[in-house]
């Protein structure tokens, strides 16, 4: 293979974009103005998060038991899980938020020591972290007012009988509780996290993504619409000095649009962010890799540049609703969650937020990473392989 | 001489007698291309030697560019054989020493002229002082030399075939395949076009030009006449038009049409 032959080849794609000034304010000011517009219209969506409960234990539970059941809301599931299995829980993400009451808990209620709930939310996705804060304080709120309820009953029957017929004597709403409810703790993220903090490391995947994948199927077909491929495949340049020559020069702009995007969303929206700026950018350039060899294998399919613009809704929309961007895939319909996982934005999603708001490490989206360079492989084979096509 | 039948091989017609250039660059054998049921090219022999310029004649649908894109590689034969400078087509040691132009003018509209140039050269493995000297000597060749950093999306269409001609012979190709190359050119530029392929032959080169210019069909050494995918004829100008007995090179395309309907 010629390094010469192909950056000749990555410096006219250069030279090309650089003269082609509206594609330029494209693919850098449109991200910006979306970023901005998500970052003040965003509203959350609802879904059914869950909660995972470690539940007193020891004499004198199994009542708090029954009235922990009676309080939980409707619209929350609930899970029983052990002291030590919090973390693991909710970093797997099978709970949004656990309510941890400390051994013994009944017994120190009911002796007036007043124990301490701990409660502890996941944190990356801050509306629903938000949203369990909410529920889970007014949740031990509900609970502990009616402990104190249970409390002066137990007291008033055993000062007096049942001569009041069971009737409990008024309780202060305001009064102290019987137990202490700790401040919210995070797994991830904290409570100054918004609903843009999660969207702005996805949305630099989802622009890399598609304007990579418009710019190469248009700038394809033009190739094969004005005859220069048919000059390039007869040139001693090989398919895989073609491929790699496009993947050169559409990368380099596809690294510098997420280099712009992050300084933005990071500086300009000043969303929170706290993870390796180079893991984002090796999930960006798999990202491009990919996305440059699937337009090149779709421009095959189209004949003009409408014809490309019709893949969008099959390669973008598809890919914005289930590849987890809006809703998490584990709460989509059981059909559809198939599809989520041969989508490549589904593991660059989920390497991006890990990395962006978890400050997950190279090892902990290995997985991603592997996925993400088997889909850029194989849309490499399918490019090389329709190459072909291109010309006959 | 006889006749050149459908098919026959022919060794270059007597206006090259006495300067028979010895050695054969192109030959093809029993050639053949389908394209699902339509025969595009069918059974063609041909033999092409050093510094010939060989005119390919022929309507469209003739299968004058079928036979073109096969031979630079683009489109695979469904029978037959395809040898270029003693290498079986494709073969990528041959790559290097072929130019092509197509019909579409294949140039990068975004791009300067100079810039469509310094690519094609780059490709072709021709770099530094050669490289400007080449491209300096194409463009004053081909007439757009003061529009050397013009973008070319600004040209008209026959500046775009005259820089299209440039790119295609920018890296010094030993063999030169034009399809249609006049275009849109003018009568004055023709000329120098043809005057430029004359010149070529002489250092050696060996051209391959498909025209609808029959005028043009004089400047070439030996034709081809084509017609649904075969040979009507193959031999030097002067020949046909002697075995034809038209005055010219239209009229003797006729004939030689009329007869292959006859026998067939």
């Amino acid at each position: 293979m010629s390094f010469a032959r192909t950056m000749a080849l990555a410096n006219r794609i250069i030279h090309q974009l650089l003269r082609d000034r509206r594609t330029l304010a494209l693919i850098f000011l449109v991200p910006i103005a979306v970023m901005t517009l998500l970052y003040f219209v965003i509203t959350s969506t609802s879904s059914t998060p869950t909660l995972a409960l470690v539940r007193p234990t020891g004499e004198g539970s199994d009542r708090i038991n029954t009235l922990i059941d009676n309080l939980l809301p409707n619209k929350v599931k609930t899970i029983n899980i052990k002291a030590d299995q919090v973390d693991a829980t909710l970093n797997n993400g099978d709970a949004d938020a656990a309510i941890i009451f400390p051994p013994g808990f009944a017994q120190q209620v009911f002796s007036g020591q007043n124990p301490t709930v701990q409660i502890k939310l996941e944190g990356s996705d801050p509306s629903v972290a938000s949203a369990m804060s909410d529920l889970t304080k007014g949740f031990t709120r509900q609970l502990g007012v009616a402990l104190a309820v249970l409390k002066a009953q137990q007291s008033q029957g055993q000062g007096q009988g049942q001569s009041q017929g069971g009737q409990a004597a008024p309780v202060s709403l305001g009064g102290p509780l019987p137990f202490t409810v700790g401040d919210p703790q995070y797994l991830h993220g904290g409570p100054q996290y918004t609903f843009t903090d999660s969207l702005a490391p996805v949305f630099i995947g989802v622009f890399s993504f598609f304007f990579v994948f418009l710019l190469t199927s248009v700038a394809f077909l033009r190739e094969r619409s004005q005859g220069t491929i048919e000059r390039v495949m007869v040139s001693p340049l090989k398919r895989t000095e073609l491929v790699i020559g496009y993947i050169f020069g559409f990368a380099s702009f596809a690294l510098i649009q997420s280099l712009v995007v992050l300084l933005f969303v990071v500086f300009a929206l000043q969303v929170h962010y706290s993870g390796n700026l180079a893991l984002v950018f090796l999930v960006s350039a798999l990202l491009t890799v990919g996305s440059v060899n699937l337009g090149i294998f779709l421009s095959t399919f189209a004949h003009n540049e409408f014809q490309i613009i019709q893949f969008i809704p099959l390669v973008f929309g598809v890919q914005v609703f289930l590849s987890g961007i809006f809703w998490p895939i584990a709460q989509l319909p059981a059909v559809l969650r198939p599809i989520s996982y041969i989508l490549p934005l589904t593991y660059a999603n989920d390497a991006l937020r890990g990395v962006m708001l978890k400050n997950e490490s190279f090892g902990d989206i290995s997985g991603q990473l592997t996925a993400l360079l088997v889909f850029a492989l194989a849309m490499i084979v399918l490019s090389s392989l329709t190459m072909r096509r291109q010309v006959a | 001489m006889t006749e050149a039948m459908p098919g026959t091989r022919e060794e270059p017609g007597e206006g090259q007698k006495g300067q028979k250039p010895a050695e054969p660059v192109v030959v093809i054998e029993r050639l053949v291309k389908d394209f699902g049921k339509l025969r595009a090219v069918n059974n063609l022999d041909m033999t092409i030697y050093t510094g010939e310029t060989f005119g390919l004649i022929g309507p469209n649908g003739s299968g004058k560019t079928t036979l073109i894109r096969m031979l630079v590689g683009l489109l695979r034969p469904t029978g037959g054989t395809i040898r270029i400078m003693n290498e079986r087509m494709p073969s990528a040691r041959v790559a290097p020493h072929i130019g092509y132009m197509t019909q579409l003018s294949a140039l990068y509209l975004d791009l300067t002229a100079k810039e469509n140039m310094q690519f094609f050269c780059n490709i072709y493995g021709v770099h530094g002082k050669e490289q400007s000297r080449r491209i300096s000597e194409m463009l004053e060749r081909v007439e757009l030399a003061d529009r050397a950093n013009d973008v070319v999306g600004n040209f008209s269409g026959g500046m775009r075939q005259r820089l299209s001609l440039a790119c295609a012979l920018v890296h010094n190709p030993r063999l030169a395949l034009l399809d249609e190359p006049t275009v849109g050119v003018d009568p004055e530029l023709r000329r120098s076009f043809w005057d430029y392929f004359a010149q070529l032959n002489k250092e050696g080169v060996t051209i391959i030009v498909s025209t609808h210019q029959l005028d043009e069909a004089s400047r070439c050494s030996r034709l081809g006449l084509m017609r649904l995918g075969t040979w009507l004829a193959q031999d030097s100008p002067q020949a046909l038009l002697r075995q034809s007995g038209k005055e010219n090179m239209e009229d003797a395309y006729l004939h030689f049409a009329d007869r292959q309907e006859a026998l067939s």
